[in-house]
C-alpha cells in the first residue's frame, strides 16, 4: 500500500485565531482507498484538506504527495491541483458561471488543453456526472443535487488521481447521495482515490476502507473500519462510542462499550467495497 | 428581471448566433438615434415587436409590459422639456403661459411635439434593446463581449457578478424569510426598517465570505488570474444579414418620405 499522503508534524493556525487549528498531525493517507474522514464540527477536517492541494502551507512541519514534499511555486501547485480534485460542502460556493458547461471547461483550460480536448472532457466528465441534460441551463436554475454533480464534473473533467471531498453529502437527499456514491465508485474503479469527510456513521462503516479520526486538530486515529470498531480506547476517547452503538449491532447497549470484537462476526464488515447505502439510519456524530 | 431571464432562455432565437441578434438591435438603436423621426421610431418598435413576438415566441403580454416599465421611466424625464419655468412671461405669442406667484409657467405646442418626439425615440431604442435581452441570456451577451475583444478583467467581473446575483438574491431571501418567521416584520414600522439594515449588514459579510470560499474553490481547480472558458458555438443564420438589410432600407426610406 503506497502512501498517497504524508503529514510530518504538521501545524496550521488560522490568521488572528489563537488555538491551533492543525496541532502536530501525523498521518499516512494510502492511494487506492476509499478514506473517510470523521470528527465533530471544528475538528480541523477542511483545514487539511485544503492542506492536500496547497491552498494552505503549514504552519510547521510538511506534507508529502507520493513521497515528495509539497513545493509551493506556480509550476508544482498547477500540477498538484492537476491531481487533487477538490469539491466543497455548498456547491453554490464553488459555481462561478451562470453557463453549466463553461463552469466545468474552466479546470481543462487552465491545464493548457486545447478547445476541442477540452470539449470533450467536458462532455466525458457530464456523461459521467449524468447532467448531459443541464449543460445548456443556467446554474442557478438547478436543484442542489444538480449543482453538487456540476461541480464534481468540474473537478473530474481535470481527470485526477485524487478526489477530496468536504462533507459533499450534507445537502443531499438520500437517492441524490445513491447517485453521488454510483459516480464516486465509477471515479474508484478507474484505481483512483477518494478521500471524503463525511458526518454520516454509516458512511464510515459501510463505504469506507479506511478511516482517519480527528479530535480537537489532531488525528487520534488511522486504520480500517474495523480496526477502529474495535479501539475501545479511540471510541470511548472521541465519544464515538456515544453516537455508533446504535448503528452497531454488536454494541452492548447497556455499558455504551463496543463488545470486544464486534466486526469479526459482522459479515457485513466484508462488503465495506460494496457500500450499502443507509441500512441502519443516519447516525450523525 | 426573472421575467425576461426565463424568456432569454428558452425562445425559439436562443441558438441564433448572438453577433446578429445584438447586430440587428444596435442597427435598430442607431437608426433611431440617427433618423429621428416619430415616424421611425414607431417603425422600430412594430420591428422589434414582430421579431421577438412572431418570430422568437415571446408572449406579446410580456413585450408590451417590459416596453412599459421602461416608458415609465422615460415619462419621468418628459415635465422638463414639456414646462418652462421663467420670471416673465414668454415672449413665444403661441404658447400658454400661467402666472404662479413671482414666476411663470409656461408650455407651447411645440414643447409639446417636441415631448412624444423624445419619448417616442427613446422607446424606439428601448424596444431594440429589450429585443437583444428577450432573446438572448446574459452568458451569450458576455461571450459575444468577449470575442468583440473587451478586456478580459472586465469579462470576469461581469461574469463572478452575474452568477454573485443569483446566489446572493438566495441567501438574502433565506434571510428574510428566517426574520419574517420570527416576526420580524410584524411589529412596528421602525422594527421592520431596522431589520431590513441587520439583513443588508449581514448579507455583506455573507458575500465577502462566499467570495473567499469562492477564491479557495477557483484555486483549487488551477486558477491563475484569468477566467478561461469554453466559448459556445452557435447557429449562423443568414436569414438575420437580410432581416437587417430589410429593416434598415424601410426605415431610412420612412425617414426620407415623410
Amino acid at each position: 500500500m503506497e502512501d498517497l499522503f504524508e503529514f510530518q508534524n504538521v501545524c496550521y493556525r488560522y490568521p488572528g485565531h489563537k488555538q491551533l487549528a492543525l496541532q502536530d498531525v501525523n498521518v499516512r493517507l494510502p492511494e487506492g482507498e476509499k478514506i473517510a474522514v470523521v470528527g465533530r464540527n471544528g475538528a480541523g477536517k477542511s483545514t487539511l484538506f485544503l492542506h492536500c492541494n496547497g491552498l494552505y502551507r503549514p504552519l510547521c512541519g510538511q506534507v508529502l504527495f507520493r513521497g515528495r514534499p509539497l513545493a509551493y511555486d506556480r509550476a508544482s501547485l498547477k500540477r498538484l491541483r492537476q491531481q487533487v480534485g477538490m469539491i466543497f460542502q455548498n456547491p453554490d460556493n464553488q459555481l462561478f458561471s451562470a453557463s453549466v458547461a463553461q463552469d466545468i471547461s474552466f479546470g481543462p483550460l487552465n491545464l493548457g488543453l486545447s478547445e476541442a480536448e477540452t470539449r470533450r472532457r467536458v462532455l466525458e466528465a457530464a456523461e459521467m456526472c449524468d447532467i448531459i441534460h443541464v449543460l445548456d441551463r443556467p446554474t442557478h436554475s438547478l436543484s442542489g443535487g444538480e449543482k453538487t454533480r456540476v461541480a464534481l464534473a468540474g473537478v473530474l473533467a481535470m481527470q485526477p488521481e485524487v478526489l477530496v471531498a468536504d462533507e459533499p453529502l450534507a445537502s443531499l437527499d438520500p437517492w441524490m447521495r445513491l447517485t453521488f456514491f454510483e459516480i464516486l465508485q465509477r471515479f474508484y474503479d478507474r484505481g483512483k482515490t477518494i478521500i471524503m469527510a463525511t458526518h454520516n456513521l454509516s458512511v464510515v462503516r459501510y463505504w469506507a476502507s479506511y478511516v482517519i479520526v480527528l479530535q480537537a486538530g489532531r488525528v487520534v486515529f488511522s486504520g480500517t473500519p474495523k480496526e477502529l470498531l474495535t479501539n475501545r480506547v479511540v471510541l470511548e476517547q472521541t465519544e464515538l462510542s456515544r453516537v455508533w452503538w446504535k448503528v452497531d449491532p454488536g454494541f452492548d447497549e447497556e455499558t455504551r462499550a463496543p463488545a470486544t470484537s464486534p466486526g469479526a462476526e459482522d459479515g457485513r464488515l466484508k462488503e465495506t467495497r460494496n457500500f450499502h447505502f443507509g441500512e441502519d439510519g443516519d447516525w450523525s456524530i | 428581471m426573472q421575467l425576461i431571464e426565463r424568456y432569454a432562455y428558452h425562445n425559439r432565437l436562443r441558438k441564433v448566433q448572438p453577433d446578429h441578434k445584438a447586430a440587428i438591435a444596435l442597427l435598430g438603436l442607431l437608426l433611431c438615434l440617427a433618423l429621428d423621426k416619430p415616424v421611425v421610431s414607431l417603425t422600430c418598435i412594430a420591428w422589434m415587436f414582430v421579431l421577438v413576438v412572431f418570430i422568437a415566441g415571446v408572449p406579446a403580454r410580456t413585450f408590451g409590459h417590459v416596453l412599459l416599465v421602461e416608458g415609465g421611466f422615460i415619462l419621468m424625464t418628459i415635465p422638463g422639456i414639456l414646462i418652462g419655468i421663467g420670471p416673465s412671461a414668454p415672449s413665444d405669442p403661441a404658447a400658454w403661459a400661467w402666472p404662479l406667484g413671482p414666476v411663470w409657467i409656461s408650455t407651447s405646442s411645440a414643447a409639446l411635439w417636441r415631448g412624444v418626439a423624445l419619448v417616442m425615440r427613446a422607446l424606439g431604442c428601448a424596444a431594440a434593446m429589450n429585443f437583444l435581452a428577450l432573446t438572448t441570456p446574459s452568458v451569450d451577451i458576455i461571450e459575444l463581449l468577449r470575442r468583440w475583444r473587451m478586456p478580459p478583467v472586465l469579462i470576469d467581473i461581469m461574469t463572478v457578478t452575474y452568477r454573485s446575483i443569483f446566489v446572493l438574491l438566495e441567501s438574502a431571501n433565506t434571510m428574510y424569510i428566517a426574520q419574517d418567521s420570527r416576526l420580524g416584520y410584524m411589529t412596528s414600522r421602525m422594527r421592520a426598517i431596522h431589520n431590513v439594515a441587520l439583513l443588508a449588514s449581514q448579507l455583506f459579510i455573507e458575500a465577502y465570505r462566499r467570495g473567499k470560499e469562492l477564491q479557495i474553490a477557483l484555486e483549487s481547480r488551477g486558477f491563475t488570474g484569468e477566467l478561461h472558458v469554453l466559448p459556445t458555438s452557435y447557429r449562423f443564420s443568414p436569414l438575420f444579414t437580410v432581416l437587417g438589410v430589410v429593416m434598415t432600407a424601410q426605415l431610412i426610406l420612412l425617414w426620407a418620405m415623410v
